[in-house]
């Protein structure tokens, strides 16, 4: 990987990342605010009221303890929305763009080469990503802290949680990232990754709506991410983090094999 | 230096490139002319390595251009036919870092070249003008003073001025003894710079000449005005193959006009214009042949 490419992006895209963990504090701030543990909250009076539309945004087990609060109602859908979309972007402005735009030729006219180019602006990605989840479990427990007295958060499984919310970004990110290397024009590669990917987070929202949709579980990799099965700190959560971070793996290489081969239109 | 062996790119439709050989020795300025389409940059893209031959090989130094375009990079300089530079950042910070990517540390040559082609590069890149843009794409061609350059029309956008500078520039690189393919679709660029020159056209070479050679076998078009009528009939008499718009008489000389200017001593002429063959009529000129 080069460095100096490295730091270059984290410093462009920075502003960016910040943008996103604004939203995401202000988002964890109104939820947590609502949590109550005499399960009469208003969002749990509006839970009970109308369980399909909750269910489909991955709110369907309305319980009392603040971690299963806070899982279902952050990590059951807005923390995986708002950090795919930052890997989409992210996506479009370290690799798409350099490709449709032509300012690839520039980094290809010097020694770094293809392979080392495609592994930084990855890495880039993953920080990116990592900057993202770590920032979110530690607002999320001092926002605990500060705003919720009555109960205490377990911190373990709740960085179980956050494990594996990093592992299903970096599978999003890297199917992303993939569509991003094989494709020349910044439409179809970028829409072609963000396509694949919403369908699979539409597909997942479906399967939990209602039983006989309960197939669709098996069509989207978004069901190995399971906030109420990881912060029970189970057996199985641990083989589905390394079952995305395995996929994530696979898909780079063939993106790396497939860029190192391609023409490219500069 | 450069091996181009039986290079053939079929984009269909009879566009690309089609088998298509020939080389550049060390230390020579070498020019490919050819209208818009012909494969220029097609060719470029290869020594490059943006793309990979469908038959035929394409060396530098002994090197395959695709495979090992990152080695090959190290000894060449690369200006893109398209501008197409990171836009979010300023002309300065963007040459600081391809420099930086580049390995280079000491950017004294680099402040020389900015220097010399009077740019000023402190501006944000999105606000500056084709001409601006140009001149940050040949520092950053030269700034690591590499042994080969590869310049895809390297004067479009530069105003007369500075394309002296930049036949300056590649004369004094004649004389370091570097190498140097450039591309181009007009005439009188390669003509000031080049040693030899390779036309093409519709991916296939039409011709692979010396520059003297080539000069010496040019045609021009001269336009002259007689201030008499019957100066110029007594002309057109002499010269039947002359055209005549109104008062001005157009012949089409080859090679050196010093006849024809000691011919037209002995007339009262108003108006005397030289107009260098179009790229058109060049081609015709082979084909024609």
């Amino acid at each position: 990987m080069s460095g100096v490419l490295y730091r270059k992006e984290l410093r462009t895209n920075f502003p960016l990342i910040f943008l996103f963990l604004m939203i995401i504090t202000m988002y964890a701030t109104i939820i947590i605010s609502m949590y109550d543990p005499n399960m009469n909250s208003s969002l749990q009076v509006l839970a009970k009221s109308m369980p399909e539309i909750f269910a489909a945004f991955g709110m369907m087990n309305v319980s009392s303890s603040l971690i299963d609060f806070i899982t279902n109602y952050l990590y059951g859908f807005l923390l995986i929305i708002f950090p795919f979309l930052l890997n989409v972007i992210l996506c479009y402005r370290l690799m798409g763009k350099y490709i449709d735009h032509g300012s690839m030729a520039y980094l290809l006219s010097t020694p770094i080469g293809r392979r080392k180019i495609v592994m930084t602006q990855y890495l880039v990605l993953l920080t990116a990503m990592l900057i993202v989840v770590m920032y979110t479990f530690i607002l999320i427990i001092l926002l605990s802290f500060l705003m919720v007295s009555e109960e205490s958060l377990d911190i373990i499984h709740f960085l179980y949680v956050n494990i594996g919310l990093l592992a299903l970004q970096y599978f999003l990110g890297s199917l992303c990232y993939l569509s991003a290397l094989i494709f020349n024009e910044a439409r179809l590669s970028i829409g072609i990754g963000a396509g694949i990917n919403i369908l699979f987070i539409m597909i997942w929202m479906l399967s939990q709506v209602g039983d006989q949709l309960e197939i669709l579980h098996y069509l989207t990799p978004l069901s190995l991410f399971d906030p109420q099965l990881l912060s029970t700190g189970d057996g199985q959560s641990w083989l589905y983090i390394f079952v995305l971070l395995l996929c994530s793996g696979i898909v780079i290489v063939l993106g790396q094999r497939i860029f190192q081969k391609r023409d490219l239109p500069l | 230096m450069i091996e181009i062996c039986h290079l053939t790119k079929d984009y269909g439709n009879h566009r690309g490139v089609f088998d298509m050989s020939f080389q550049i020795h060390k230390g020579e300025i070498l020019g490919i002319l050819g209208p818009n389409g012909s494969g220029k940059t097609t060719i470029i893209r290869h020594l490059m390595g943006f793309i990979k031959p469908d038959q035929g090989t394409v060396q530098i130094q002994g090197k395959d251009c695709f495979q090992e375009a990152a080695f090959i990079q190290q000894n060449v300089g690369y200006l893109p036919g398209e501008i197409a530079f990171m836009d979010d950042m300023t002309g300065m910070n963007f040459i600081h870092l391809i420099a930086k990517l580049k390995g280079i540390h000491d950017l004294s040559y680099a402040h020389w070249l900015i220097n010399f082609l009077e740019l000023n590069a402190q501006g944000q890149i999105k606000r500056m003008s084709k001409g601006m843009k140009q001149k940050i794409g040949l520092v950053i061609a030269l700034m690591h003073d590499p042994a080969i350059l590869i310049l895809d029309e390297p004067t479009s956008g530069l105003d007369p001025l500075m394309q002296m500078k930049f036949i300056e520039l590649m004369k004094k690189a004649k004389q370091q003894g570097k190498t140097v393919f450039m591309s181009s679709h007009i005439f009188e660029e390669i003509e000031n710079v080049c040693d030899r020159v390779v036309i093409i056209k519709e991916g296939q070479v039409v011709t692979i000449e010396d520059m003297e050679q080539l000069k010496h076998h040019r045609y021009k078009h001269y336009e002259i005005q007689f201030h008499s009528l019957l100066e110029m009939e007594k002309f057109m008499y002499q010269h039947p193959d002359a055209k005549r718009h109104q008062q001005t008489v157009s012949l089409l000389v080859k090679g050196s006009p010093d006849q024809l200017i000691k011919e037209l001593s002995s007339y009262t002429i108003d108006d005397f214009n030289v107009q260098p063959q179009s790229l058109e009529e060049i081609f015709l000129q082979y084909y024609g042949e």
